[in-house]
């Protein structure tokens, strides 16, 4: 009788909430679903969307938020942020800049290269560094890297841009390899193996154990303060390989480059389903995230709504941070209803 | 009480530090510089500081109650913009001032809804917001600047009232009053219990979710009022004005010595903070023309000081 009442009083759930309960426990599958959604949906009003070199065009647009926020997902894993990426590579910009163009340093373009990458790297560990035995908060040491990084740039830049890249730099942004630029190559090898490291390392489960119980993980004997430096590393590291392939794509570096990609790419990570408080998050979920808004702006172009519609495209953006929000917050109450019936 | 035990219980030691810095930045810059210590000159700078400098009042708050928000700058360029377009369409510039600023309440309040209500990170809510407020205002304006507005309604910005510009009489009132409100009312003391142990605050009583929404509020406000100390003084509204509002408030509110996980912090350090970055900023300018410098120096600043009090605090605890 007790047993009848209770169900008839808490009926299953309707199967929208079921749904929700599902897209948001699986932020991947929810971002994906979008953006089949839209992309199908763009291609109905105008064909042209799908054309090769458009949607070329697309993913190297994705580029460097992609591979900057699979470092990036990793940090916010662990539980801490880092805000400095932005800077960070409009500084490396420069340097690869300087280094490699005959009429300053002119450096073989290799060894430019990597130096610069080594700089994204050594960044990356003064970040890790500051928070881990300075002991400050992530958020204020990336903060003041976002500001000082920007002022060093522009000293380094002097006012002028940098023309005249050597053209095996060049190559980095604008060649092909066996039909495909190698940014994008060089994307989907980050990617990959950031799944990888993810998923099947050591390495990986212990960032998620940081992330979800620093307490436990340091109990259990991991060393907070190497795993951190380790994330720290790779994202300036990572900054760097985003860096050579984004800013090669054009014949002149300037001293913007870079500007407001942390809040980009923070995004992108927090939309695709990553924590702000760590031990949760996926970099498929973020990659489909890039994706997603990364083709707005297009999208807006192509479904032709004319001139002023691309100004709505922060607006969009802000838009699905909230409506991500407010799914948890659904999926959570359900949840919540579902524990007690 | 020994004077060594008085000095281990004075708990304003960060103040002192800034306010020596300070003062050793004024004197050097006064040897260096006898003109850039002048009232006149001073005066004249202190055009730049205001709108960062009432941001930064209730940002403090925000702030102590382990809260933050990013979406402030977006929200003048909202408000501005507002105020812009119903000036273009024939309101009657001060209906579009209050208009604008009842836009940067319900701004904040909708902030403030998602972190209370809805239960976000505010770092989230206010990323999120920051994107939003500022892509409503290109979308609306399309990204074009409206001026032309009236002289009296400039004079807001550039009047003087025995001296002193009216956007410092203004600073002036709000800092007294937060400061007040901060150290000598008990909402005052629920914003620190607020931002020690939440979960004890809501225990002994206090309305977290009604007192944060004020706070969103509050914030709000305070971009709005100085999105219109903005358009009076530059005489332009524009989506693009406030990019970088939200990091200098929140750097001087840090380097002021607010913790960012919450329970500490006080107007008075707030205050040097702004000072400090202001101060540093309009010298190096005025000294070696040199904008690039400043951004080092500032940055540098904030990760130092709170390095330094890390430091020397070990007992603090630390997040993640």
């Amino acid at each position: 009788m007790n047993t009848s009442t209770l169900t008839s009083s808490h009926p299953t759930p309707p199967i929208w909430r079921r749904a929700i309960a599902l897209l948001a426990a699986k932020r991947e599958y929810g971002v994906g679903l979008i953006l089949a959604i839209t992309i199908a949906a763009v291609a109905m009003v105008n064909p042209a969307f799908l054309a090769t070199d458009n949607i070329r065009d697309m993913l190297i647009k994705c580029v460097p938020a992609a591979i900057v926020g699979c470092g990036l997902t990793f940090v916010i894993v662990t539980g801490e942020i880092d805000i400095s990426v932005g800077s960070l590579m409009g500084l490396l910009a420069a340097v690869v800049g300087l280094l490699a163009t005959p009429q300053h340093v002119g450096l073989p373009t290799g060894l430019a290269v990597l130096l610069t990458l080594l700089l994204g790297a050594f960044i990356g560990f003064i970040n890790g560094l500051l928070v881990t035995v300075g002991r400050v908060p992530s958020i204020i040491v990336t903060l003041g890297m976002l500001t000082a990084l920007r002022g060093v740039t522009e000293m380094l830049m002097n006012g002028k841009w940098i023309t005249q890249l050597p053209a095996d730099l060049r190559f980095l942004g604008t060649g092909r390899l066996i039909g495909l630029p190698v940014s994008l190559w060089t994307a989907g090898v980050v990617i990959v193996a950031s799944m990888l490291l993810a998923k099947c390392t050591p390495l990986g489960r212990r960032i998620y154990a940081v992330g979800s119980n620093p307490n436990a993980a340091r109990l259990a004997g991991l060393s907070l303060t190497r795993i951190k430096l380790y994330v720290f590393t790779l994202t300036g590291l990572l900054t760097g390989v985003a860096t050579v392939v984004s800013v090669t794509q054009v014949s002149v570096i300037e001293s913007g480059v870079g500007t407001g990609l942390e809040l980009l790419v923070v995004t992108c990570v927090v939309v695709g389903g990553t924590s702000i408080s760590g031990g949760k998050g996926a970099i498929l979920g973020t990659v489909l995230a890039v994706a997603l808004l990364g083709i707005i702006r297009t999208v807006l172009i192509f479904l032709k709504l004319g001139e002023s519609s691309v100004y709505w495209e922060r607006a969009i953006q802000g838009g699905f941070i909230l409506a991500a929000v407010l799914v948890d917050h659904l999926a959570r109450k359900h949840s919540r209803m579902e524990g007690e019936s | 009480m020994t004077l060594s035990a008085r000095l281990r219980r004075f708990s304003h030691w960060h103040e002192v530090l800034l306010a020596c810095l300070l003062a050793g930045l004024l004197v050097v810059a006064g040897i260096l510089d006898p003109v850039f210590v002048r009232f006149s000159t001073q005066v004249e700078l202190s055009t730049q500081m205001w709108e960062m400098a009432i941001v930064a009042l209730p940002m403090t708050l925000v702030i102590i109650t382990a809260g933050i928000d990013l979406s402030v700058g977006s929200t003048m360029a909202l408000c501005a913009v507002i105020l812009g377009l119903l000036f273009e369409a024939g309101c009657p510039v001060w209906i579009a001032a209050a208009v604008a600023i009842l836009a940067g309440i319900v701004a904040g309040l909708l902030n403030g809804w998602f972190v209370a209500k809805v239960k976000v990170h505010p770092l989230i809510v206010t990323l999120a917001t920051l994107s939003a407020y500022r892509g409503i205002a290109e979308g609306i304006s399309l990204g074009r600047p409206i001026s032309g507005f009236p002289e009296a309604f400039c004079l807001l910005s550039r009047g003087q009232l025995l001296g002193v510009p009216i956007p410092g009489i203004i600073f002036a009132i709000a800092a007294v009053f937060i400061a007040i409100l901060l150290a000598k009312s008990v909402l005052g003391r629920q914003l620190y219990i607020i931002g020690h142990n939440e979960t004890a605050g809501r225990f002994s009583g206090i309305p977290v979710d009604r007192v944060k929404l004020m706070l969103y509020a509050l914030s709000g406000l305070s971009a709005a009022v100085a999105a219109v100390l903005f358009v009076a003084r530059r005489n332009t509204a524009k989506a693009d004005v406030g990019e970088s509002l939200a990091l200098d408030a929140i750097t001087a509110v840090v380097l002021g010595g607010t913790s960012i996980f919450g329970g500490r912090g006080n107007i008075t350090g707030t205050l040097l903070g702004i000072l400090l970055i202001h101060e540093t900023r309009q010298f190096v300018s005025w000294r070696w023309n040199n904008d690039e410098l400043n951004l080092i120096v500032i940055g540098s600043l904030l990760i130092v000081s709170v390095l330094v009090h890390s430091l020397l605090s070990r007992k603090q605890p630390r997040q993640g």
